[in-house]
C-alpha cells in the first residue's frame, strides 16, 4: 500500500473568495429559477385545471415535453441552438435560467394543479354560490386552502432546483462548481476542492430537507 | 431567418445511434447496482442496530442532499488520486450514479417495507418463522409489489440524471450531439433531434409507468411513494 494521501485545505480556504463569488451566482441563479419557475409553473397548473382545449393541450404539451427531457439537454438547446434562431446571443446565465425555470415550471405546474384538485369541489361552487367570480373563488378561497398543503411539495422542488443550478457550469455560467473546477485545476487540488464544494451544499441543503420533513409530519397529522 | 437543414443530422445518425446506446448501458448498469444497495442501505436503516443505521442513514442522506453533478466531479477528479487508481467516465458515471440512485432506492425500499402492516410481522413471528424469513417470505414480495411505480419513476429520473455524463467526456447521447454539432455546424437542427429522441424515450417509459400504477391502483396496492 502506498503512503496515504496527506490532505491540505489551506489552499481551498486561502482562495475563499473564488468560492464566495461563486456561492454567490449559485444563490442569484436559484433566486431567478425559483421566481420564474413556481410563477410560470402556478400559470401552467391553472392552465391544466381549465376547462377550455386551447388552453388546456398547450399546458398539458408543455408539462410533458419538459419533464420527459433532461434538463441538462434543455439548458444546452437554449444555448447553443436557440442563439441561431434569435437576433442576439443568450449568455450562460441566460440559458441556464431559461432551462432551470422551464424545467421546474412544468414539475411545479403539476404540484399546482394536485394541490387545486385536491380542495373539495363543493367550495369552489359555495363560492360561486356566493356571488364570486371564477376568478375571485380560486384566488380567496380554493388556492389559499391548496398552497398549504402544497407546501412540502413545493420545498422539495427548490430544493431540486438548488441542486440543478450546478448544471449552469456546463455552459461556464460562475456558480460555485465552476469556481471549484477553476481552483482545482489552478491548485491541483481537486480532492480537497471538490470535497469542500460538497461540504458547503451538503450544509445548505441540509436545513432545507430537514424543513420539509417537519413539514410533511405537521401536515400528515393535521389532515388525518 | 434560419433554414432549416436535417440533413448533416441524419448523415451522423450512427453516432447519435452509439451515443444513446451508451445512454442506456449506463442506466441498465447503474440499476443494476443501484437497486441491490439500496435494498442493503433500507435494511441497514431499518436494523434495531445503531451501528447498522447510522451510515446508512448518513450515506442516503448525503447522496439525496448533494448536487449529482458535485458527486460525479467527486468520484471522477478526487477519488482516483485518493485511492491511487485509474478512472475512466464510465467507471466513475456508474459508480456515482448507483449510490445516488441507491440513496433514492433506500427510501422507497423502506417506504414500501414499513407500509406492509405489523400484524404480518407479528403472525408471521407467531408461525415460527425467523425475522429474515418473515422479511424474505411475507414483508418484502408485498413491498415490492407496491414500490414498482415509485421505482420506475426513480428509473426514469436516472436516465435523465445520465446526461451529466457528457460533462466528464463519456460518449452518451448527449456528447455524441455536442460532438455532431461541431462537426456539422448545425447546433439547432442535432440539438433539437438529440432534445426530441430524449422526449420519445422518456415519455414511452412514462407512459408504461401511469398505465402500472392505474393497474396497481385497481388491485389496490400501488400506495408506497
Amino acid at each position: 500500500m502506498a503512503a496515504a494521501y496527506r490532505w491540505n485545505f489551506a489552499p481551498v480556504f486561502e482562495n475563499a473568495d473564488v468560492l464566495w463569488a461563486g456561492a454567490i451566482g449559485t444563490l442569484r441563479l436559484f433566486a431567478i429559477c425559483v421566481v420564474l419557475g413556481f410563477g410560470f409553473g402556478l400559470v401552467v397548473g391553472l392552465g391544466r385545471h381549465a376547462k377550455s382545449r386551447w388552453i388546456y393541450l398547450p399546458a398539458t404539451a408543455f408539462v410533458e415535453f419538459f419533464r420527459n427531457t433532461p434538463v441538462l439537454v434543455q439548458i444546452l438547446w437554449f444555448y447553443y441552438a436557440l442563439p441561431i434562431l434569435l437576433p442576439f446571443e443568450i449568455s450562460p446565465l441566460t440559458a441556464a435560467a431559461l432551462g432551470i425555470s422551464l424545467n421546474s415550471a412544468a414539475f411545479s405546474a403539476e404540484i399546482f394543479r394536485g394541490g387545486i384538485e385536491s380542495i373539495d369541489r363543493s367550495q369552489a361552487e359555495a363560492a360561486r354560490a356566493l356571488g364570486m367570480t371564477a376568478a375571485q373563488a380560486m384566488r380567496r378561497v380554493v388556492l389559499p386552502q391548496a398552497l398549504r398543503r402544497m407546501v412540502p411539495a413545493l420545498t422539495n422542488r427548490g430544493i431540486e432546483i438548488f441542486k440543478m443550478t450546478t448544471l449552469a457550469s456546463a455552459v461556464a455560467y460562475v456558480e460555485l462548481l465552476q469556481q471549484g473546477k477553476l481552483l482545482a485545476s489552478l491548485n491541483f487540488n481537486p480532492i480537497e476542492t471538490y470535497t469542500v464544494i460538497a461540504i458547503v451544499f451538503f450544509l445548505c441543503l441540509l436545513p432545507m430537507v430537514q424543513a420539509t420533513y417537519a413539514l410533511e409530519r405537521r401536515l400528515g397529522r393535521a389532515d388525518a | 431567418m434560419h433554414v432549416w437543414n436535417f440533413a448533416p443530422v441524419w448523415a451522423n445518425a450512427d453516432l447519435l445511434a452509439l451515443g444513446l446506446l451508451n445512454t442506456l448501458k449506463v442506466t441498465g448498469a447503474a440499476l443494476a447496482f443501484g437497486i441491490p444497495l439500496g435494498l442493503v442501505l433500507a435494511l441497514m436503516r431499518l436494523s434495531p442496530s445503531r451501528l447498522l443505521a447510522w451510515p446508512a442513514v448518513a450515506v442516503i442522506e448525503v447522496f439525496r442532499t448533494t448536487p449529482p453533478l458535485v458527486q460525479l466531479f467527486w468520484f471522477f477528479f478526487a477519488l482516483p488520486i485518493l485511492l491511487k487508481v485509474e478512472m475512466t467516465p464510465y467507471v466513475a458515471a456508474v459508480l456515482t450514479f448507483s449510490i445516488q440512485s441507491a440513496a433514492f432506492f433506500a427510501e422507497v425500499f423502506r417506504g414500501g417495507i414499513v407500509s406492509v402492516e405489523r400484524g404480518q410481522w407479528e403472525a408471521a413471528r407467531a408461525l415460527g418463522m425467523a425475522p429474515r424469513q418473515v422479511m424474505r417470505r411475507v414483508v418484502l414480495p408485498q413491498a415490492v409489489k407496491r414500490m414498482i411505480p415509485a421505482f420506475l419513476e426513480r428509473a426514469i429520473e436516472l436516465m435523465k440524471t445520465t446526461t451529466l455524463v457528457a460533462i466528464i467526456s463519456y460518449a452518451d447521447l448527449l456528447f455524441q450531439t455536442n460532438e455532431v454539432a461541431q462537426k456539422t455546424f448545425r447546433p439547432l437542427e442535432v440539438f433539437t433531434v438529440t432534445a426530441l429522441i430524449y422526449f420519445f424515450v422518456i415519455f414511452a417509459a412514462s407512459t408504461v409507468v401511469r398505465g402500472v400504477e392505474r393497474r396497481l391502483a385497481v388491485s389496490g396496492e400501488g400506495m408506497a411513494r
